[in-house]
């Protein structure tokens, strides 16, 4: 009898992940090993039970709802006459005047050459929670038009999934 | 044992959020029949309080008393049990599930069960499975510093029998057309090929980190491409356009950077970093709960 097998690499057996040689001799070895066909059946349990929560039933909050919180607290603010009053003092509309001044001399580049309206980067973060929804553990995320609509009109054209045999370093 | 599937519960759940000065927490009544029939009644805080999500399948209404309104969305992505395998899978080629000693949540005997990554040893999420029923009363995902970043905790739960009229969407509302999550398909080159301009991918991923999904938005008429990278619990999205739309971080603490030669900003939003540059030709902004060196890194590599 042989020693026992680690734990990861039964681990590793259990998804596919030895080369052939390894994964024969792990394979003989469970066979005939209660201890590691034990620990086998352990790892096979917890994935299974891992698997069967992760299919459906996060309870969390859906990032759509986390972006309408901080909309509404956004939105909360002072009515647009209070905030003219406060616009207007001097103390604040000098160095303002200054900031956009700043702001149009180095804020230009930053827009782009066509000069197009800046994207809302609340969209970005929405965007990237909604298309969260089929991995694992996720907050199963839901987008909304009604959370988009104030940053932008947005609307997908296309959706893909991308199998496992990308490779970093090659250009989509 | 019932049946996973069998589950049905009425609960009381906390979210909380932690950024890197505040925590923002959410309390929510959770009312749940198998399989599929869900609402979740939000508490706190007072600007969501009345507010309801019901989940009908793949179908969720939104419930806004504030604005007396109903917004109706369909999530295909829910059903999609091959992707949602694709990345399960991804998840065991990176993690190993390590039990922990049992602890109790809201009352009842819980497994322990840590997800840690096979590459850094970080654990980056823990689970707390209820002994008898199995399902998950509490979940804390870590921060790659070892802080929790979001906990979700069950504050009560009774396993019981919940009617029908529950999960019925309310009338004298105004029904709202949300945005619909379609399915996901596995043509990413396509998809790079309609984007309209030469699309830019990263030579630099963390270990263990895939493309797994992609889409193209029209943005206030800007073409931009998402394509989205996962090691099976975390993700980062990347964003680029070429009509020179930036991003407007207007609302946000805004904070400088330099990614290598060029100028950078971001933005945090509880763990999630935003980070975003042009070079030029393409504006880029990357989206993810990395740390702000990791997405520099592939910001660099793009």
């Amino acid at each position: 009898m042989t020693e026992h097998l680690a734990n990861q690499t039964l681990i590793d057996y259990m998804h596919a992940g030895l080369g052939p040689e390894q994964d024969a001799h792990v394979y003989a070895h469970i066979e005939s090993c209660a201890a590691c066909r034990s620990d086998y059946d352990a790892e096979l349990a917890l994935t299974d039970m891992l698997r069967t929560y992760a299919t459906r039933e996060t309870r969390e909050l859906p990032s759509s709802v986390k972006a309408e919180i901080w909309e509404r607290i956004r939105a909360a603010r002072p009515s647009p006459l209070r905030n003219l009053a406060d616009w207007l003092r001097p103390a604040v509309t000098l160095p303002v005047a200054a900031a956009l001044a700043l702001g149009i001399y180095f804020g230009t580049s930053y827009l782009g050459p066509h000069g197009t309206a800046p994207i809302d980067a609340a969209y970005y973060l929405q965007d990237h929670a909604a298309l969260n929804s089929t991995v694992p553990f996720s907050d199963r995320a839901t987008a909304n038009a009604a959370d988009l609509e104030s940053s932008s009109a947005s609307k997908p054209q296309n959706a893909v999934a991308v199998t496992a045999s990308y490779t970093a370093g090659t250009n989509p | 044992m019932l049946a996973y599937s069998q589950l049905s519960y009425v609960g009381q759940i906390q979210n909380v959020d932690f950024g890197t000065n505040r925590a923002d927490a959410v309390l929510f009544r959770v009312e749940h029949r198998a399989p599929d029939l869900t609402r979740r009644w939000y508490l706190a805080p007072e600007a969501l309080y009345g507010d309801s999500i019901i989940s009908r399948g793949t179908m969720e209404y939104d419930v806004d008393v504030h604005r007396n309104r109903v917004v109706v969305a369909r999530n295909d992505a829910l059903d999609d049990q091959i992707a949602f395998d694709d990345n399960f899978g991804l998840l065991l080629r990176n993690y190993k599930a390590e039990l922990a000693p049992d602890t109790s949540v809201a009352g009842r005997r819980a497994f322990q069960v840590l997800l840690v990554n096979k590459y850094t040893g970080e654990t980056v999420i823990r689970l707390s499975l209820d002994a008898q029923t199995k399902l998950v009363l509490e979940k804390d995902r870590f921060g790659s510093n070892g802080s929790v970043t979001s906990q979700m905790r069950f504050e009560q739960i009774r396993y019981t029998a919940v009617p029908t009229q529950v999960f019925d969407v309310p009338s004298g509302f105004t029904h709202v057309r949300g945005q619909d999550e379609g399915l996901p398909s596995n043509d990413l080159q396509a998809l790079v090929k309609t984007a309209g301009f030469r699309a830019l991918g990263p030579k630099y991923l963390p270990d263990g980190f895939l493309p797994i999904a992609g889409e193209l938005n029209n943005v206030k008429g800007v073409r931009t491409l998402h394509l989205m990278y996962s090691d099976g619990l975390r993700t980062v999205s990347l964003f680029e356009n070429a009509r020179g739309a930036a991003v407007d971080m207007s609302r946000y603490t805004v904070h400088s950077t330099k990614l290598q030669s060029r100028d950078a900003q971001y933005v945090r939003d509880g763990p999630t970093t935003l980070l975003a540059w042009s070079d030029g030709v393409l504006h880029f902004a990357l989206v993810g709960e990395l740390t702000l060196g990791e997405l520099l890194r592939i910001g660099a590599s793009v």
